[in-house]
């Protein structure tokens, strides 16, 4: 219940964590619940999410980046191709840790890139940096 | 025959064709002809003859081999039994200790709670500041702490042994792990054997080999970035990379 500036962030905000492990998914839930988060769902790859995305009024991303059936990446490239979702912010939580690999999710139009394994402070900052550039 | 083929046969095959003919043995005759006409055939035949022995002999022996049998019909689908079970066995300890912890994190916010209740009040008295009122209601939120704090250490005690329990996976999973990566030596050893038997060094190959990296260069986790140029290390090299690229 620390997000700094408070207020800055929207708490309410429709938030979908996007990883093949149930573990994972449920340990990036419990630090964003930690940071205030409540309206929290959950996908397994991207070609799950993607639907989800265009179904739902959804206000942030957070997908890993190797997943079996649609991988991160794309799904970031599908957000940023189809003009109703194109504004959501997107946040890849990955072990995937080559140089060009960021570099293609920088020009993928990426928000943020945290390698794994990350700290719950990482995820502050990222998520605090996230939303202070957007306003 | 002309000028241009006489390096087909020499001057002994032509003698020694004439002298079998004149005495009448037809078949040595012959036997020079053939020689004659295919020296090259033969020479091939030969060759051919001694890959396909070769070869057989090859054969037999791989599956003379029955190692290389077992390692593929038992010992490789028993590998993936163990590591489909260490997945298993990390993903439980993973639920196990995350049901522990988020149990714990409601107890642990009611007591915050209940102390930033009574914070006031208990300043004020520090203070000699308190009326016999607020002292009044000051004892009873300290009574519903102390109650409550009583009661929830001992619940979170036992919250914590589970934690500490559902590590026990670390010793399972490190042996069953330690099997695993003995057979990779033994299938490792029995690849460069059969490499070697066909004639292809190991070490030429491995300079340039690289490992496999799927669709959009993914690799998983990269367990020896401090080896590798084109990797990121952590976290601040992830975040001077995107700055350099204006982030």
């Amino acid at each position: 219940m620390n997000v700094s500036p408070e207020g800055a962030l929207n708490k309410n905000m429709k938030v979908l964590v996007v990883d093949d492990f149930s573990t994972m998914r449920r340990i990036v839930k419990n630090l964003l619940r930690d940071l205030g988060f409540t309206n929290i769902s959950e996908a397994d790859d991207g070609s799950t999410a993607l639907p989800m995305l265009q179904g739902g009024d959804f206000d942030f991303v957070v997908t890993d980046w190797n997943m079996p059936g649609m991988q991160g990446i794309d799904l970031l490239k599908a957000i940023r191709a189809d003009a109703s979702l194109s504004h959501i912010p997107v946040l890849l939580i990955t072990a995937e840790a080559k140089k060009e690999q960021i570099v293609m999710a920088a020009q993928a139009g990426v928000n943020g890139y945290i390698v794994k394994p990350f700290t719950a402070a990482t995820l502050k900052t990222k998520l605090d940096k996230i939303f202070e550039r957007l306003g | 025959m002309s000028i241009a083929m006489a390096g087909r046969i020499s001057l002994e095959q032509a003698k020694l064709l004439v002298g079998f003919l004149e005495s009448g043995q037809q078949e040595e005759a012959d036997a020079v002809i053939n020689e004659i006409q295919n020296p090259i055939n033969s020479e091939l035949f030969a060759e051919i003859g001694k890959l396909t022995r070769q070869l057989h002999d090859s054969l037999t022996n791989f599956q003379v081999d029955s190692r290389l049998n077992d390692l593929a019909t038992a010992d490789i689908p028993d590998a993936k039994e163990r590591l489909n079970f260490v997945i298993t066995c990390t993903e439980e300890a993973a639920n196990k200790t995350m049901d522990a912890v988020e149990a714990i994190f409601p107890v642990v916010d009611t007591i915050s709670q209940q102390v930033e209740a009574v914070k006031p009040s208990w300043t004020k008295l520090m203070n000699n500041d308190l009326d016999l009122n607020e002292f009044k209601v000051l004892c009873v939120g300290i009574d519903t702490l102390l109650k409550n704090a009583d009661k929830e250490t001992t619940h979170i005690h036992t919250l914590m042994t589970d934690v500490l329990m559902a590590q026990d996976f670390q010793d399972i999973t490190g042996q069953v792990i330690r099997k695993v990566i003995d057979l990779v030596r033994e299938v490792e050893e029995s690849l460069i054997n059969m490499l070697t038997a066909f004639g292809i060094s190991a070490e030429a190959m491995q300079e340039k080999a690289m490992p496999k990296v799927g669709d959009n260069l993914v690799e998983g986790p990269i367990v020896n970035a401090k080896e590798r140029d084109d990797v990121v290390e952590d976290q601040d090299d992830v975040d001077d990379l995107l700055s350099s690229l204006g982030f």
